[in-house]
């Protein structure tokens, strides 16, 4: 048996969930003192299970506390099959699994799927590359003439995302241990951004998911105030909604190069944590 | 051609759990190893730590992910992703294991033993040495546990593994655990596999512990090194001299106190055992 023939049998028999025929397997793998061929193959199916289980337990820690044990295996095991490992890093297993749960949800919680999108962004978000926040001073200098067209963009670490259920408060019943509540039918919009090393996220308003989206492409400041058009108060929303990302450092500061140093002291804007 | 041992001394293995320590105090060890696909992403706090430990420390990276063996060809994404950490951290050493773990673009994340001919040592060799002029540096390939052996090798692994190195001119990791686990899983003498491996090869030693799970002995990670891996560390030491040497925990690791003090006693074990050598050579 060639070498690639070996490795095209031992991962079908590891990964397939099938019982490889039996002929092929001793032909190829030898009985050990206490094991025969087949239970050889065994322990490496097992562990190959075991090991991607585990890491999307560690990715998605409260759905797993949402589903249980069991059922959280059940339900990874069913996607391990479906989408096997592409990536050489084993933490990047979970990516397809909120669209996995989109595409077979669970008809009494569907919310679910936006659970993992969150947990998946916060995943991402505490990996993300650091890019340089725009300076708050900096951007309080820029002339009023140039600010309409200055170009927005947010930092590496920033994650707006838009969900079917309000998934934040199912997260945050699940980690002070509450029981789940109702699922939650409601459009939101939640961003998840990392401060040091530490994970944050939290709901803003639509409007506000719209401005972050058009920052995040690239958008002019004008772009992204003429997103809160339609509210009572667009000016003042928008000027609250972009101080707010200036002392979270939401916005990157490659933009504002050219006017650092014209920055003078103005007055701090509010955080969204505090 | 030549191998070049470093003489880092003892370390351990800097896991997720020890984290806000190794932030705040110096290192208690001499040397540290990282997984290094755990720390690949370009940013965060594993990479920050890992940028702070490295300015006082020797880091030694050590992969799970190469598939050194795998018959489909090396990953440019994997490569390059590890040549840019290499040259971020500029790690004492670079290390992964003989094995394979990837199928058509897929990864098992699991370290399957090949079967040892002539034909995979060619396919292997050629691998190392592709791998080494990407990188810029010598590697170290470790053993690995095994659950299994094939019909068709025609040779030991510890006979694959000297070749290999003479070879493709790369060092080798020796994990005394997985020799210990192996040894007892397939039926072999670990002391063959210590005689059969060559002493100026061997950059580093690892050391771990495992379960007992009844028909075979599993390589977890997640206990202190059981006695008789200590009996065998010894007869390492007498082979090889001082390599540099790491405890591994990985899984139900316990406070850093305690790993530290393992290391510790490979340490104690190792001057027991070469310091009448040390003391002939200084006399």
């Amino acid at each position: 048996m060639t070498l690639a023939e070996t490795q095209a049998l031992v991962h079908q028999a590891i990964t397939s969930g099938t019982e490889p025929a039996r002929g092929r397997i001793e032909g190829c793998i030898a009985d050990t003192p206490t094991l025969s061929s087949h239970e050889c193959v065994e322990v490496y199916a097992n562990m190959y299970l075991w090991r991607l289980v585990d890491a999307l337990r560690e990715t998605f820690p409260n759905l797993s506390k949402h589903l249980g044990d069991g059922a959280f295996a059940g339900l990874a095991e069913d996607y391990v099959r479906r989408h096997p490992s592409e990536h050489h890093d084993i933490g990047q297993m979970g990516k397809l699994l909120p669209a996995f749960l989109r595409e077979y949800p669970d008809p009494e919680r569907p919310d679910l799927a936006d659970l993992a999108e969150l947990e998946w962004a916060r995943n991402e978000v505490f990996f993300a590359p650091d890019g340089p926040a725009m300076d708050e001073q900096v951007f309080n200098s820029i002339p009023a003439a140039k600010l309409a067209s200055l170009r927005l963009q947010l930092v590496p670490s920033v994650r707006v995302l838009r969900l079917a259920h309000d998934a934040t408060d199912l997260w945050r019943r699940l980690e002070n241990g509450e029981p789940p509540g109702p699922s939650m039918n409601a459009r939101a919009t939640a961003v998840v951004w990392r401060r040091d090393f530490q994970v944050f996220h939290c709901n803003v308003s639509l409007r506000e998911g719209e401005a972050l989206r058009a920052a995040r492409a690239g958008g002019t400041l004008g772009e992204v105030c003429a997103c809160f058009e339609g509210s009572p108060e667009p000016a003042s929303e928008a000027f609250t909604a972009i101080s707010s990302w200036l002392v979270e450092r939401w916005l990157e500061g490659s933009g504002d190069a050219e006017f650092r140093s014209e920055a003078s002291t103005l007055g701090a804007a509010p955080a969204r944590l505090s | 051609m030549a191998f070049q041992r470093l003489g880092l001394g003892h370390g351990i293995g800097l896991r997720t759990k020890h984290f806000g320590q190794f932030e705040s105090q110096p290192s208690p060890v001499e040397w540290v190893e990282v997984v290094t696909e755990n720390f690949m992403a370009q940013g965060g706090r594993p990479i920050a730590l890992l940028e702070k430990v490295r300015r006082d420390t020797p880091v030694v990276l050590h992969g799970v992910s190469l598939s050194i063996g795998s018959i489909e060809p090396l990953s440019t994404r994997y490569l390059d992703d590890l040549a840019r950490l290499v040259d971020r951290i500029q790690p004492a050493m670079v290390t992964d294991h003989l094995c394979w773990g990837t199928w058509c673009g897929r990864y098992l994340h699991d370290l399957l033993p090949l079967p040892y001919t002539e034909e995979s040592l060619v396919h292997v060799t050629a691998r190392v040495e592709a791998v080494q002029e990407r990188l810029g540096c010598q590697v170290l390939l470790e053993n690995p546990s095994a659950y299994m052996a094939y019909r068709d090798s025609t040779m030991t692994e510890w006979e694959f593994l000297a070749e290999l190195s003479r070879r493709a001119d790369c060092g080798i990791l020796l994990d005394v655990n997985n020799v210990y686990v192996s040894a007892h899983n397939l039926g072999f003498d670990p002391i063959d596999y210590l005689d059969g491996i060559p002493a100026d090869r061997v950059g580093q030693f690892h050391l771990a512990g495992h379960s007992n799970k009844g028909k075979f002995l599993l390589d977890t990670h997640d206990a202190p090194v059981p006695e008789p891996v200590w009996c065998l560390y010894r007869e390492a030491l007498r082979r090889f001299g001082h390599v540099a040497t790491l405890v591994e925990w990985d899984d139900r690791i316990p406070p850093l106190a305690e790993v530290v003090a393992e290391s510790r006693r490979a340490e104690a074990i190792e001057a027991e055992e070469l310091g009448p050598v040390l003391r002939r050579l200084a006399s």
